[in-house]
């Protein structure tokens, strides 16, 4: 699986979302799944997913999906390989 | 009633807007060319919903607060009426979405007592500035709303939350003095390793919503006396509108693991080892019906909390359980509490069986923990059921939707 297909699974696991849902446009608290306790989850699901620790100002940066893919580059994780 | 101190100020974050006097007229004129009766308040964070709010007290219709995200049909045709008691100014529900929730009956003396008992231990004053950090819907998120109008002071309407650097920009922006958390909130803190030298007018945490574990009570007030700040920790149920009592910081350290103090005017007492509450901010009592919104107060000013304490020889409540979280096993008593503190999982009451909860287990992993369980209950191991969940079910307010799983069995 690419890092870009891990990355929407986590998503899609840490929200509740179906297996075949679109995520590359997601905004916080635009989906209504996506609160803070979800971003909890979402934040402890990437971290595992990609063996990173997120610092405390990327975390509340972290407020769309295109976001997260700019936020992991700067651990080394690169969408565009 | 009128709760809107002329001095309060309340501040949109995202727009910058505030509420005005005229405002709130203007919800009330709508408000009066409505039916009458009973008002029906999905109360969102926006100053129009806050104009509403304060609306509804001015012109003396008692007003329910809800969930914005709700389906709330079934419970408005069930409470809808014309006939409703002089008194009745506040209807909250005591759980969340799931079931067939009560209304707590509150009076207009009730919620105005309770604001400025709270507004006179926690020190609020003119120059306090809160932020919204918990739905209005929610006691505490209101009881903090209350407390700021009526004393003349500042609230900040943010909707994104801790998790978003939004809400720490608004933070620093309107210089913020205190922040109201459940315990759940205070595990994301943690997590977001929270330095409260990064927010320079803040001086306040107050928690409340359970019980927050010991570690993180320490770890808070310690984070905020090292700029001069406090951690208050507080108790209420929505049935005392909602607050009971608050802990001075000042004793936090010695008196590790209680309550706090009752609020001024009110008392605790012990009786048959439950915790039962005295003062003016209690409910008149509940409603099942359209029909008991007519009621008077049955009350008296007392409430049985349903909760197990103690009260030492200062007059510090600890709390030390819940009467209604108890099981049954093979007929036997258990505390879930103790199920709870003993074991990683959520437990509930089966029928003459100790359900739990816990997330994302192997089945393995459960067989183990359905033994290890029996075990320390020195019972059979068919008494205790292990189910695994992708996530437990929470409340607007964070805390287990014990209803929700108990709804599972």
């Amino acid at each position: 699986m690419s890092d870009l297909q891990r990355l929407r699974e986590a998503f899609r696991t840490a929200l509740d979302l179906p297996a075949d849902a679109p995520v590359d446009d997601l905004q916080y608290q635009d989906n209504e799944k996506w609160d803070s306790l979800a971003h909890m989850s979402l934040v402890a699901a990437i971290e595992d997913e990609f063996s990173v620790m997120i610092d405390t100002d990327d975390v509340i940066n972290m407020s769309s999906f295109a976001e997260a893919t700019r936020i992991l580059g700067k651990y080394g994780v690169d969408f565009n390989e | 009633m009128n709760l809107f101190h002329p001095g309060a100020r309340v501040i949109d974050a995202a727009t910058g807007e505030t509420l005005t006097e005229d405002m709130i007229e203007a919800a009330a004129a709508a408000l009066a060319s409505e039916p009458g009766g009973v008002v029906f308040h999905p109360f969102e964070t926006t100053l129009p919903s806050i104009a509403r709010y304060l609306a509804a007290f001015r012109l003396g219709r008692p007003i329910v607060l809800l969930d914005p995200d709700g389906d709330h049909a079934a419970l408005a045709e069930r409470f809808s009426t014309t006939e409703v008691h002089p008194d009745l100014a506040l209807l909250l529900t005591t759980s969340g979405s799931t079931g067939n929730p009560k209304l707590v009956r509150l009076s207009a003396g009730a919620v105005r007592t309770n604001a400025e008992q709270i507004a006179s231990v926690l020190g609020i004053t003119g120059e306090s500035v809160a932020v919204t950090t918990l739905p209005l819907f929610y006691s505490y998120g209101m009881s903090v709303l209350n407390s700021y109008l009526l004393t003349g002071a500042t609230v900040v309407l943010e909707r994104t939350g801790i998790m978003q650097r939004d809400f720490w920009t608004a933070v620093n922006e309107h210089g913020v003095t205190s922040m109201a958390f459940v315990p759940s909130q205070y595990e994301m803190l943690r997590r977001l390793r929270f330095d409260p030298a990064k927010y320079p007018t803040l001086r306040t945490l107050t928690q409340a919503g359970g019980r927050l574990r010991a570690e993180l009570v320490t770890d808070f007030a310690q984070r905020m006396a090292t700029v001069g700040g406090s951690l208050y920790v507080m108790y209420g149920q929505t049935e005392a509108a909602p607050r009971m009592a608050t802990l001075p910081p000042d004793r936090l350290a010695e008196k590790a693991g209680s309550v706090g103090l009752a609020l001024p005017g009110g008392a605790f007492a012990i009786e048959d080892d439950e915790v039962v509450y005295r003062g003016p901010n209690v409910m008149m009592g509940y409603a099942d019906t359209a029909a008991d919104l007519a009621l008077g107060d049955v009350q008296g000013g007392a409430l049985h909390t349903g909760d197990l304490g103690r009260i030492d020889d200062e007059g510090f409540l600890f709390i030390t359980g819940r009467i209604k979280r108890m099981g049954k096993v093979f007929g036997v008593r258990i505390n879930l509490d103790d199920v709870e503190k003993n074991f990683p999982v959520t437990a509930v009451a089966g029928d003459d069986k100790l359900v739990v909860f816990a997330e994302g287990i192997s089945d393995d992993e459960a067989r183990g923990l359905r033994a290890k369980i029996a075990e320390w209950l020195g019972t059979h191991f068919s008494g205790v059921v292990v189910r695994s969940v992708d996530a437990l079910p929470l409340l607007p307010n964070g805390k287990t939707d014990y209803r929700a799983l108990e709804s599972s069995l």
